[in-house]
């Protein structure tokens, strides 16, 4: 995991150009409040696609539901992110 | 007189029926979750951290946006949505006026 620090600040300390992957505290709360509303959203398509007549409406609203499936997948990888190994190697505040 | 209203006929599923939930109930709801999502990721990206997170949820934002689109333009094809268009008038009114307020702004004139 390379940290993204440059040049030297006058506490002789390392400068972060961007900041570090690190899932905040924030991160995390967004991360799975939107997790919880793909999961809804998920299960209401895949529901709603099974009781559709009209096939170009129960086809969109399939789609619809794998897309979020794919997108709970996505953020749900941003969860499996190592805050320990992360911060190891940041100078102590 | 120009024609006002744009739309094709009713499909069978754009029927309303009754008490019960017809297609056209369904992809109405399912076009309200997608909005909902969208205000969503629309908030989270921009509280996110670091780059990589903030590029995932923008991914997110972008395709729900377009898969909104998608569903509106399905929902319009099966008669669920009528377009009115503007008086002519009013809509020469509004460019003129609009026009006219181009010089306050300090870039006019130079194009990029």
């Amino acid at each position: 995991m390379q940290q993204q620090m440059t040049g030297q600040s006058q506490s002789q300390q390392p400068m972060f150009t961007t900041p570090p992957q690190v899932i905040t505290g924030k991160d995390l709360n967004y991360l799975a409040d939107q997790m919880n509303w793909l999961l809804v959203a998920a299960k209401k398509c895949s529901h709603y696609a099974k009781e559709c007549t009209d096939p170009q409406i129960k086809q969109i609203i399939d789609q619809t539901g794998q897309m979020h499936q794919r997108h709970y997948n996505t953020l749900l990888t941003h969860c499996q992110n190592n805050n320990s190994s992360a911060t190891a190697s940041l100078p102590a505040q | 007189m120009q024609n006002t209203k744009i739309g094709n006929p009713k499909t069978p599923a754009a029927q309303s029926s009754g008490t019960t939930m017809s297609d056209m109930d369904r992809i109405t709801d399912i076009l309200s979750t997608e909005k909902y999502l969208t205000d969503g990721f629309n908030i989270a990206v921009r509280e996110a951290s670091h780059d990589s997170l903030h590029q995932a949820i923008m991914t997110c934002l972008t395709e729900t946006h377009q898969c909104a689109r998608d569903i509106y333009n399905v929902m319009f094809q099966q008669g669920m949505y009528t377009l009115e268009v503007a008086q002519q008038p009013k809509l020469d009114q509004t460019y003129q006026q609009f026009n006219g307020y181009l010089s306050q702004i300090p870039y006019s004139g130079r194009v990029q």
